[in-house]
């Protein structure tokens, strides 16, 4: 699985199997062996310390909505003429987007499909997970628990 | 560190310019700013041009265009880039320039030329403003990460999509009486809450615009500006902060970090607080942005920034004016001018020359421009001469 199936613009990084990893069913983070700092999305390098040698562990997906929006009007890349905004309808029809807080403070992008965007409260409780697409892409969903 | 002023504005007419390359556009700018500061472009020493995209302006060098253009070969010409925050890092460069003591008179010049790639390609090129690699997957725009701010505030502190519309009202009225504006259109709460959704909760009027436009200033060093200006307008205090990449990784959703850290030492710089502040233009992208910035630049309490517009506290003849020329919101947000135009707008201010929408008696002034989400904010504070 290549990185470009999760980030669709960048293909080349150290932490190309986060995509890997995705597509196996696992949230990937990056923890530094040296001071400890953990980063998601992953990174190669801890800022923090400078240090190079980390280490991969998954994460459980379960935690609180931050915040959310549901974007109307796409950027390119997800216009009509590209390949559909993910879990959207026949029609065209956006799917909410927010950020949840997991374990560690860690934070995690991800689309909430199947949901009334004004029935979404930050605060809610949502678990991040994989999602592979139709077309092979593999994306990350947050889901009422 | 030598005294810095503002010795010459130029304003280029902001909109869709289809009838105006980026060169043609800086030309208009740089024509008007040598008129006003009255000294030819030959005695100007270097240049500084904030230019924010090349995807934009579809160039590698967009600002060697504008410099040949121009024609201010062979003196040097230094590009700076900070997404929406360029013109005012174009400024402070410039101000470095001078106080440095490198040169004496210095060209700041921001440009933008943003409509000639379609509107869903320009919408593209902004969302990845954000993280590229982690964000942009996820159909990331700009005004999506503003909803995510406006969401996060909203939950809060309980403001309302009435009090964001109250800020377009407002902008939208100063824009219909500022001739360089983008839109001179007066438009009232209804029309603002009925518009279609860009992000939730962001309405189209929520959002500032895609424009075409360029700002010119000049700066002079204290003998220079004593020499040639009647009416110089002083640096006061000057500070650029940062913040992470990601809107995820910020401490908080409903501030932004970077604005009041740059707010803190830049007050400091000035030895004021923001009470004695008399006029302010501030990064209204959208509505939110600005009512985040009124807290963020200590004009009111954290979470209060709804009911300072909704009290109508930041027209001209309120308690702080904010983006009486109608901000970004409505004479648009041309990336590599806004931070200059935001000087000039208080430059006039600080003169007396802003007509009907002159703030009485103005001494201070503060511009508050941000880059991307808040990854670079950069607050300067001028004092009249």
């Amino acid at each position: 699985m290549e990185f470009k199936n999760f980030s669709l613009a960048i293909g080349q990084t150290k932490v190309s199997r986060f995509a890997h990893d995705l597509a196996a069913g696992k949230i990937m983070s990056t923890l530094c062996k040296k001071c400890g700092k953990k980063y998601y999305p992953p990174r190669a390098d801890c800022s923090a310390c400078m240090s190079s040698e980390m280490e991969w562990r998954p994460l459980n997906g379960e935690g609180k909505l931050v915040t959310f929006t549901k974007i109307h009007v796409p950027p390119e890349h997800f216009g009509i003429r590209q390949p559909l905004m993910p879990f959207s309808s026949v029609q065209f029809e956006p799917c909410p987007v927010g950020i949840v807080e997991v374990e560690g403070g860690l934070r995690i992008m991800g689309w909430i499909p199947k949901i009334d965007v004004k029935k979404i409260k930050i605060g809610m409780k949502l678990k991040a997970s994989p999602q592979i697409l139709p077309d092979g892409k593999v994306t990350i969903v947050l889901e009422i628990i | 560190m030598k005294k810095v002023a503002i010795v010459g504005i130029g304003h280029g007419k902001f909109g869709v310019r289809s009838d105006a390359s980026l060169r043609e556009l800086t030309f208009e700018a740089v024509k008007a700013c040598l008129e006003d500061a009255g000294v030819p472009l030959q005695e100007v020493e270097s240049m500084v041009t904030g230019i924010a995209g090349d995807e934009f302006s579809i160039a590698l060098q967009p600002s060697a265009q504008v410099h040949d253009y121009i024609g201010f070969h062979p003196k040097p010409n230094f590009r700076v880039e900070g997404a929406c925050a360029t013109g005012s890092m174009a400024l402070r460069t410039g101000w470095m320039n001078v106080a440095s003591g490198l040169a004496d008179l210095v060209l700041v010049v921001g440009v933008e030329k943003m409509t000639e790639v379609p509107t869903s390609v320009a919408t593209d090129i902004m969302g990845r403003g954000g993280d590229a690699t982690w964000e942009y997957p996820f159909g990331t725009t700009f005004p999506g990460y503003y909803a995510m701010i406006a969401n996060a505030h909203m939950a809060e502190y309980g403001t309302t999509e009435e009090q964001l519309a109250m800020v377009a009202v407002k902008n939208h009225y100063y824009g219909s009486l500022n001739p360089f504006a983008h839109l001179q259109k007066r438009i009232d709460v209804e029309k603002a809450l009925t518009s279609f959704t860009v992000a939730y909760p962001l309405k189209l009027f929520d959002c500032s615009l895609i424009t075409d436009g360029a700002a010119a200033v000049i700066l002079a060093s204290e003998e220079k500006a004593k020499a040639i200006s009647k009416k110089p307008v002083w640096f006061e205090g000057l500070a650029l902060a940062t913040d992470t990449l990601m809107i995820g990784e910020r401490e908080s959703l409903t501030s932004i970090k970077a604005s009041r850290e740059a707010a803190r030492i830049a007050y400091k710089m000035a030895g004021i607080g923001p009470s004695e502040v008399d006029v302010a233009t501030v990064h209204d992208c959208f509505t939110i942005a600005e009512i985040v910035a009124y807290e963020d630049l200590g004009f009111c309490e954290k979470g209060e920034g709804g009911k300072l517009i909704a009290a109508k506290e930041t027209y001209v003849d309120g308690k702080i004016p904010v983006n009486v020329d109608g901000g970004l919101k409505s004479k648009g947000h041309p990336l590599g001018a806004t931070g200059v135009s935001m000087a000039i707008e208080i430059t006039k201010q600080l003169r007396g020359e802003a007509e009907e929408r002159q703030v009485k008696n103005a001494e201070i002034g503060l511009t508050h421009n941000v880059g991307g989400t808040g990854q670079v904010v950069a607050v300067h504070i001028f004092r009249r001469g």
